[in-house]
């Protein structure tokens, strides 16, 4: 059974990259805008989150929070994307429990690697 | 895959740009809310990443400048005012063409980039940082190693690893797809008994051994995001078959055998011992002479005999003893390694160092003091030597660039060489500097090899930006000053796009010197014999009343030559006859004008006191026979204050002192 991936992000065109980049390399992925939708996405079988750290209604940190707080998905590992320019942020999502960071902006395989070294397909 | 995606980003890129647009035109209005910066950071943000993603570098590098200065913004350390919101909307705009140039299919276009330069400098110049565009690094694939190798994982997880969302098992599938996972053992020592267990926590480790062809790097990236929660210890163990490794391996087998060998055989001395026994053995030296001389006088031709045999014992006790304090190289060689590795890191080269002569011996003092000026050549060479990877890509040249430190014997003396196949020097920006610097007028008539030797000089510096590295403000002119001190030679070697090598030519020793004994007046010098290619006569003709005729005709070729007695300022006239000793040095003939030629001697070397140290043109002193002092002449920096003397027209006399 396919492994499935939430990937929350308020841009939509990194969510399409995403999602057909991970999809071709044989993972499911389910699409969220932000942290709150997110959090309305956490259900079922769920092997990874990728998350955006700055999003409008609930950003990235308060997001991985409320994931390391949940019950069911304490134990997932999450991928937080960031940029060079969020050090700060960066390390109060260390304090936050993310050991898992992606820069960006990054290439597709970038992403696939971090997520092969996660959870592979 | 991404182009079907396309159309997404620059619908979502424009939905951005419009709520840029709204928000700047408040904080235009004086309206600077933190939301309307945090809107126009993010949408700013967002379309940096998502273009990322398509590889749209342009966007990308205009849009980080305008992110950076944001976040400043929004991290209250810079304000936002109208000037400030104008320029931003510009800026805005500018974004605005990229996206739809992409939109159009035309992504590369020349007019757009001079504008969004002239526009990052206008930002830079209101909110201050960095003017260039930020370019991203380009992530280069690593070269895979030889063939594949062996290697051995020992990584033990700790216990909060489980609890931060990291499953161990996920690591070891994905080394799985990085070779092959010959063997794996797991390490259970750490697990407690089931009343202290928490089954939250993780205690395993675990012994990997893996045959890949990756990069170390490669394989310890498997483990990036567990670096905080794991110990790791990566090692190459063997390599497996592979023809090119297999030949290593013997090799290795080899050196190990002979390093063994000699281990079992040698013997520490305490340095300080060595130094004390070539210093007597100086003493031997000189008292031999001594001696010789005597029975020379004396007449008596057994006695003359018998202390040639003890002068030829004593060289070879000499010879020997020297060889003593003789050390290989290779152990100096090899700590280059980790600082090519962390200077290229450091600057975001990719550059190998090979070496080669590891077994190439020379005296220990000699090594010490040849370190510096060795460090600070490979540093140059991967500072200014190698090109960036862009720009080797662009000359179809290996992304990798190598630097190569060589040393092998030639003619009695040692050569070390440092070359790197990167840009090579640009002759015509040599000269035009050293024009700047008024080291010369005019460049026209130098060889390549003269342009070349103009970097060396004191003040020279053709590195367009000067770098954390190698712009502390020691220059070549330094390396080469620390390598004459140690009787040696500098020489250049470089083809433009092809690299530069520079060769370091030293002495095999600084303790004992084969010299030619000369005389001025009352006054004794030696000049190092490997120097001196003839003797002539300085014949009649060319001794003009003034002396200011300089050359003679040698065979055909000018010879120009000083007189020791001008240079030294000598008080006694000219003898009746004169000689030239004829030397050659760093690849130029010059003559040196005498009195008496007094034939070959070994001159144990005394240094100068340091209150003489900035004398130029006299290395050092020794004893002769008699008991008289000789001064021993430093040919190099003697033929410089000649060269010198020559092109600036000073009195040679004042030009001693420098």
């Amino acid at each position: 059974m396919a492994k499935r991936i939430l990937i929350v992000d308020d841009s939509a065109s990194v969510r399409q990259v995403s999602n057909i980049a991970l999809t071709r390399a044989g993972y499911e992925v389910i699409e969220a805008t932000d942290g709150q939708d997110g959090l309305a996405k956490l259900a079922g079988k769920i092997n990874l989150i990728i998350s955006d750290v700055n999003m409008p209604r609930m950003d990235g940190i308060t997001f991985l929070k409320a994931v390391k707080a949940h019950p069911n998905y304490k134990f997932t590992p999450v991928i937080m994307l960031t940029t060079e320019a969020g050090e700060d942020k960066k390390n109060e999502g260390r304090a936050a429990g993310a050991k898992a960071w992606i820069v960006k902006p990054f290439q597709p395989q970038t992403m696939l690697d971090a997520v092969a070294k996660l959870c592979l397909a | 895959m991404t182009d079907s995606a396309l159309p997404t980003f620059i619908a979502e890129s424009r939905e951005l740009l419009r709520e840029m647009e709204a928000a700047l035109l408040e904080c235009e209005q004086g309206e600077t809310g933190a939301e309307a910066v945090n809107s126009i950071f993010r949408a700013a943000h967002t379309i940096k990443g998502s273009s990322g993603l398509f590889g749209l570098d342009g966007i990308v590098a205009f849009t980080h400048v305008v992110e950076s200065v944001l976040d400043r913004v929004r991290a209250n350390t810079l304000q936002m005012d109208r000037a400030l919101a104008a320029i931003l909307l510009e800026c805005r705009d500018h974004i605005e063409h990229l996206v739809n140039a992409v939109a159009d299919g035309k992504s590369d276009d020349v007019q757009l980039a001079t504008r969004g330069e002239s526009l990052l400098q206008k930002l830079s110049a209101r909110a201050g940082g960095p003017a260039a565009a930020h370019t991203t690094a380009s992530t280069t694939p690593v070269a895979p190693a030889a063939g594949h190798a062996l290697w051995r994982i020992h990584v033990q997880f700790h216990a909060e690893v489980l609890r931060n969302g990291m499953d161990p098992l996920s690591f070891i599938r994905y080394l799985g797809t990085l070779g092959d996972i010959v063997a794996l053992k797991l390490l259970t020592e750490r697990l407690p008994g089931a009343e202290e267990f928490d089954a939250e926590a993780c205690y395993l480790g675990f012994e990997i051994e893996l045959a890949s062809s990756e990069s170390q790097q490669r394989i310890e990236a498997a483990f990036e995001f567990v670096r905080d929660d794991c110990t790791l210890q990566v090692r190459q163990k063997g390599t497996a078959a592979s023809e090119v490794v297999a030949d290593r391996r013997e090799a290795d087998t080899k050196e190990s055998k002979a390093s063994k060998s000699s281990d079992s055989r040698s013997l520490r001395v305490d340095g300080d011992k060595l130094d004390k026994l070539i210093d007597l053995i100086g003493e031997l030296v000189t008292a031999g002479a001594t001696t010789t001389i005597t029975a020379r006088k004396a007449g008596l031709s057994e006695l003359n005999e018998s202390t040639l045999r003890l002068a030829r014992l004593v060289e070879e006790v000499r010879d020997q003893a020297l060889k003593l304090r003789m050390v290989q190289i290779g152990p100096t060689f090899s700590r280059f390694q980790r600082i090519v590795r962390d200077v290229a890191r450091e600057i975001g080269k990719e550059i190998r160092l090979e070496t080669g002569g590891a077994e190439t011996e020379l005296d220990k003092t000699l090594i010490e003091s040849i370190t510096d000026p060795l460090t600070h050549l490979v540093r140059n060479a991967i500072d200014h030597g190698i090109e960036t990877a862009e720009v080797r890509r662009s000359r179809g040249k290996n992304v990798e660039g190598v630097v190569r430190l060589d040393a092998y014997h030639d003619s009695g003396s040692v050569v070390i060489e440092v070359a790197d196949d990167g840009g090579g020097l640009k002759r015509e920006r040599i000269i035009a500097k050293a024009i700047e610097r008024g080291l010369i007028t005019d460049g026209s008539s130098l060889t390549d090899s003269e342009a070349f030797a103009l970097i060396f000089e004191p003040g020279f510096s053709t590195a367009e930006q000067v770098t954390n590295l190698s712009g502390r403000g020691v220059g070549m002119d330094v390396v080469k000053r620390n390598v004459n001190a140690l009787r040696g030679t500098v020489e250049l070697d470089s083809k433009e796009g092809e690299g530069t090598t520079v060769r370091i030519r030293l002495p095999l020793t600084l303790a004992i010197i084969d010299g030619f004994l000369v005389g001025v007046g009352n006054s004794s010098f030696v000049i190092p014999l490997e120097l001196v290619e003839e003797c002539v006569e300085l014949g009649d003709e060319h001794r003009s009343a003034d002396g200011d005729q300089r050359y003679i005709n040698l065979r055909g070729a000018v010879l120009p030559f000083v007189r020791l007695r001008e240079m030294f300022s000598l008080r006694s006239s000219a003898s009746r006859r004169e000689s030239i000793v004829v030397i050659r040095c760093a690849g130029q003939r010059i003559g040196i004008v005498v009195d008496d030629l007094l034939g070959e001697m070994q001159a144990v070397i005394k240094p100068l006191s340091r209150l003489f140290s900035r004398i130029r043109g006299i290395g050092g002193s020794t004893i002769l026979g008699t008991g008289q002092l000789a001064l021993i002449l430093d040919v190099t920096s003697l033929l410089d204050l000649c060269l010198n003397t020559r092109q600036t027209q000073a009195a040679p006399r004042r030009a001693l002192m420098d």
